[in-house]
This record gives structure tokens, C-alpha cells and sequence, in this order.
């Protein structure tokens, strides 16, 4: 998944530098067959026409019939609305403020006002200088943690928030505990995924998230009874009608009528 | 930056333009602009950038096709351009002027028909207006912070009535608008002002920029895919590879099942003649 949303965060600019090269390309191509070279040029221009007709289609027939598409749409613009507004002034600050005087305080502020704005290298740098240098501080392995989540490494992601969840239970109103329960899901160990879910819910409530995670784990352990409950309950779970939680709601839902449809390994 | 550079940085680039303006208008006789004079003055089209005269890409930003299109880009200019010279320096700002007008007249040249001619500085002027927005966003907190401030959101405005205006009106070249905001917004902001924005964001940007200008200036004025080039190149062939240029061109003409050389023959000696158009003017 880190792989795709890497792919996906050079995507426009490896789109600029392909229109870009198109014509030089075509140009040598022309150099040795010029009917070629007006043939697969007519066929780009094809090509880009039904791309784009056939992606207006499907889109459009999403958002009418698929009820997850209305709400992955709204997460879409939600995520890009966060790229662009997302103040950079703290981070600089810190970094200026971390520059005269270095302090893990400051490698743990700089590490998570990187993560928030999306430049893991430079959160990863910082926050394995607050880890290292603090190893008894919750809240720096769960930030840790969610870096190494977002970076594809659930296995030591795993390791991070059980270290935050055992430095300081319910860390961060319990994301400590349902990220550790994420990571073992992700892992594959869906029985321990699922005790950690049902251990956050007992103690932190459900949202429309860890509701959803729940039914997949129950599901996944064969409780298709449990699961479905687990679903309604993510259906209907209460909360405020953020992206992310209409997100859920919407897959939760989906999963009540289709029982076999593909679960969304994590948000867009 | 050393002496040369620093005396070049204290050219009054906006008044030279304003004056260029000035001078050709003069040349190409503002009050009954003459077709003629204007293509010998540097019009652009993009059959005519397609044979060997790429410099149309920059001279018809200095042009204009009458005394109010004049008065009107000129009055424009005047308000926008000395404090953006300001603030950017004279070279940068000469840079600006010339990728933004680069910009509009590649897009004239991809998507106008081969022999419409255009004339304006508007193109370079809504790169300037795109090198505003791209300052606004770099400049503030975070990229969309310039939207609390009325003077901003003012400016888009501005650029939007503009663009409304374009295709409302006939004679007017929204296309070349479009491309010259496109241009002056992607240099500003990966280029022109660094400033706090994240290194290898702003390379690969600068790098995309590059490749991207370049290589649809080189489509300008290389289009292998259009008739009008490939008839051209094929009067300039012999042999073989005249007459796979001239099936090209028929191909790229009548569309790639039909290769008839002898009727883009007939079509190319009729249409390639010297008529001269009336200028699509750009306010």
C-alpha cells in the first residue's frame, strides 16, 4: 500500500515529463517510419479520447451505484484539502528552533509536524532520534508507529504501539491500542487482531472504524455471526460524519448486503 | 551574482516591453493594422512556426492587432507588471515574460488550425497573473492560506471574469490565455520562488517544468503528426522517403485507414498558398 501511495505522490509528475517527452519521442520515431509515427500518434489521441470517455462512465455509474465511491471520493478531496492546507510554519519553526539547540523534545515536535504534512523521510529521521533517545515515552512510539504504518512496515509498526499501549494505556483515547490491533490484522495474526478489537472496544467505545476492523477480523477467524453484527454496528455507529468515518460506514454497509465483497485493505 | 548579471538584474524589463509594445504598434500601424506587415512583424501561426520559424513563438506577444487591443494590454500590463519586476528582479521577471508568452503560443500552436494567425502580449500578461497566484501560495502558512485575504481572492477573480470574458467574445484567444497562465504558474512556482517549499518536491517539479516546456516547444515546431508539417518536409525529400512522408501526410490528414498522396496533393497546393487571415487577437 506505502508503494502505491508513493507511486501515486509521483504520479503528476511522471504524467508532465511523459506529455513532455511524447513529442521528442515521436519525432525519432518519425525519423524512421513517418507513417508509423502518424498512426500511433492518431492512436495516443484515440486512445486518450476512450480513456478519458470510459473513465467518466465508470466513475459516474461509481458514485450512482456504489455507495463506498460517493464516500472514497469525499476522503479523496478531504486528503487533498489537507496536502494544501496543512501549515507548514510549526514545522519550520521547530526545525529552525531544533538547528540551535538539539533536544529529543525537539527531534519528537519536528517528527510529528513532518508526519502531519506528509514528509516521512524527514519524520523518520526525527522520529527514530526521539525513539532512540527517549524509549519511555508513549506518545513517541505512537507517532513512531504511525509512521512506520504509512512507510509498509507493520511488523515493527506492531512493536511500536505495543511499547506505547504498555508505556501508557489507552494512549491517545485508545488509537494506540486499535493501531497495534491494525498491525496484527495486517500482519495476518487475525486471532490477536481480534482479541486487541474486542479489548478497544470494551474499553474505548466503537467507532465506524474499529467497528469495521472488528467485523473483518471476526470474519476472518470464521465468526461470520459476530462479523455481521460487528458490521451493523459499524453501519450505524455514532460519531461525528467525517470523511473517514463515512468511509467506513459505507464499506460496513456494503459488507451487510455483499458478504463477499473485497474488504479495502486501508483508506485511499 | 556577479557584475554583468547584476547590471542586467537593473533593466527596466517592464519598460522595455511597454515600449516594444509601443514601437511595433507603430510598425504594423495601429489604427489599420495591416495583415500583411503583421505577419512579416512576427504573427504567429503555427504552420509558420512548423516551417522553421520558431522565433513566432515569442514575437507575437509584442504585437497587436489595433489600438484598443493595444491600450487595453498595455493599461493591464501597467498595473501588473512593475511590482511583479519588483518583487522577482528584472531577469526573472524577463524570464517570466518570455516562458509565459512561450507557453500561450505553443498552446496556439497544438490546438489552433495550421493557419490561424495570433497576436497579443495577453498570454504573457495571464502568466503574470499565474506567477501572482503561485507567489500568493508560497508565500502564506500553507498553500491555500492567500484565500482568507480579499486582495488574493480578488486576483482570481480577476483571472476568472478574464477567462469568461475570453470565451464569451469571438476574436479572442482563450487557448493561448490558458497556456500562458498554465506556463507562468508552473515556472513561478517551481522555479522563480523556492522559498519554504520542500526541496525534492520543488526539483522534480523544476525538472518536470523543463521537460514539459521543452518538449511541447519541440512539438511545436516538429508536429509529426500534422499534414501541413509532413507535406512540407516531404517538398524538402526525395525518393523514398518523399513519398512515405507525402502517404504520412495523407494519413495524417484523411485519417490513418485512407493514405491518398494525390488528393493532399490537390488540398495542400490550394491551402498552403500565401492567404493572409485576419489575426486572432488576444485582448
Amino acid at each position: 500500500m506505502s508503494a502505491a501511495r508513493a507511486a501515486l505522490r509521483h504520479l503528476p509528475f511522471a504524467l508532465l515529463l511523459l506529455v513532455g517527452l511524447c513529442p521528442v519521442l515521436l519525432y525519432l520515431w518519425h525519423q524512421q517510419d513517418p507513417e508509423s509515427a502518424v498512426r500511433l500518434a492518431h492512436g495516443i489521441h484515440r486512445l486518450l479520447q476512450q480513456t478519458l470517455l470510459a473513465t467518466g462512465l465508470v466513475l459516474l455509474g461509481l458514485l450512482l451505484l456504489f455507495p463506498p465511491a460517493r464516500a472514497g471520493l469525499r476522503l479523496c478531496f478531504a486528503h487533498l484539502h489537507r496536502q494544501f492546507t496543512t501549515d507548514r510554519g510549526p514545522l519550520l519553526q521547530a526545525l529552525g528552533e531544533l538547528r540551535h539547540f538539539a533536544s529529543p523534545q525537539r527531534h519528537f515536535e519536528v517528527g510529528r509536524l513532518a508526519l502531519a504534512a506528509g514528509d516521512l523521510p524527514l519524520a523518520a529521521q526525527h522520529l527514530d532520534a526521539a525513539a532512540a533517545q527517549t524509549p519511555d515515552v508513549a506518545a513517541v512510539h505512537y507517532q513512531y508507529g504511525r509512521l512506520l504504518l504509512r512507510l509498509g512496515q507493520p511488523a515493527a509498526a506492531r512493536g511500536a504501539f505495543a511499547t506505547a499501549e504498555r508505556l501508557d494505556p489507552g494512549h491517545a483515547f485508545g488509537d494506540a491500542l486499535l493501531q497495534h490491533g491494525r498491525a496484527l490484522w495486517l500482519l495476518g495474526q487475525e486471532s490477536a487482531a481480534t482479541a486487541v478489537f474486542l479489548s478497544h472496544r470494551q474499553r474505548h467505545g466503537g467507532s465506524a472504524q474499529s467497528l469495521y476492523w472488528l467485523g473483518q477480523a471476526l470474519r476472518r477467524t470464521g465468526d461470520a455471526a459476530a462479523a455481521h453484527d460487528a458490521f451493523a454496528a459499524a453501519a450505524t455507529a455514532p460519531g461525528p460524519r467525517t470523511a473517514e468515518a463515512d468511509w467506513y460506514r459505507a464499506w460496513a454497509r456494503l459488507q451487510l448486503h455483499r458478504p463477499r465483497a473485497t474488504p479495502p485493505r486501508s483508506t485511499p | 551574482m556577479n557584475d554583468g548579471l547584476r547590471r542586467l538584474d537593473e533593466l527596466p524589463v517592464t519598460l522595455l516591453v511597454a515600449l516594444a509594445y509601443l514601437l511595433c504598434a507603430l510598425w504594423t500601424d495601429p489604427f489599420a493594422p495591416d495583415p500583411q506587415a503583421l505577419e512579416r512583424a512576427g504573427w504567429l501561426t503555427p504552420l509558420a512556426a512548423a516551417s522553421g520559424e520558431g522565433w513566432r513563438l515569442f514575437s507575437y506577444a509584442f504585437l497587436h492587432g489595433g489600438i484598443v487591443h493595444l491600450l487595453f494590454n498595455l493599461a493591464m500590463f501597467a498595473q501588473i507588471a512593475p511590482p511583479l519586476e519588483r518583487s522577482l528582479g528584472s531577469l526573472r521577471f524577463a524570464l517570466l515574460y518570455a516562458v509565459a508568452a512561450l507557453g500561450g503560443g505553443i498552446a496556439a500552436c497544438l490546438l489552433y488550425d495550421v493557419r490561424q494567425p495570433v497576436v497579443g502580449g495577453s498570454g504573457a500578461l495571464f502568466g503574470m497573473l499565474g506567477a501572482l497566484v503561485a507567489m500568493n501560495m508560497r508565500s502564506g502558512r500553507h498553500l491555500l492560506s492567500f484565500l482568507d485575504f480579499a486582495g488574493p481572492r480578488r486576483l482570481l477573480g480577476t483571472i476568472a471574469a478574464n477567462l469568461v470574458i475570453g470565451f464569451l467574445l469571438p476574436f479572442v484567444s482563450n487557448t493561448a490565455h490558458i497556456g500562458g497562465l498554465l506556463a507562468g504558474f508552473l515556472l513561478t512556482f517551481y522555479w522563480l520562488w523556492p522559498g519554504r517549499a520542500e526541496p525534492r518536491t520543488v526539483w522534480r517539479g523544476r525538472l518536470a517544468t523543463v521537460v514539459l516546456l521543452g518538449g511541447l516547444s519541440f512539438g511545436s515546431l516538429c508536429p509529426v503528426w500534422r499534414w501541413d508539417w509532413l507535406w512540407l518536409q516531404s517538398e524538402r525529400a526525395s525518393g523514398p522517403r518523399q513519398e512515405a512522408l507525402q502517404r504520412a501526410a495523407a494519413m495524417a490528414y484523411f485519417g490513418v485507414r485512407t493514405a491518398d498522396a494525390g488528393l493532399v496533393a490537390r488540398f495542400a497546393e490550394r491551402e498552403l498558398e500565401e492567404v493572409p487571415q485576419p489575426p486572432q487577437r488576444r485582448r
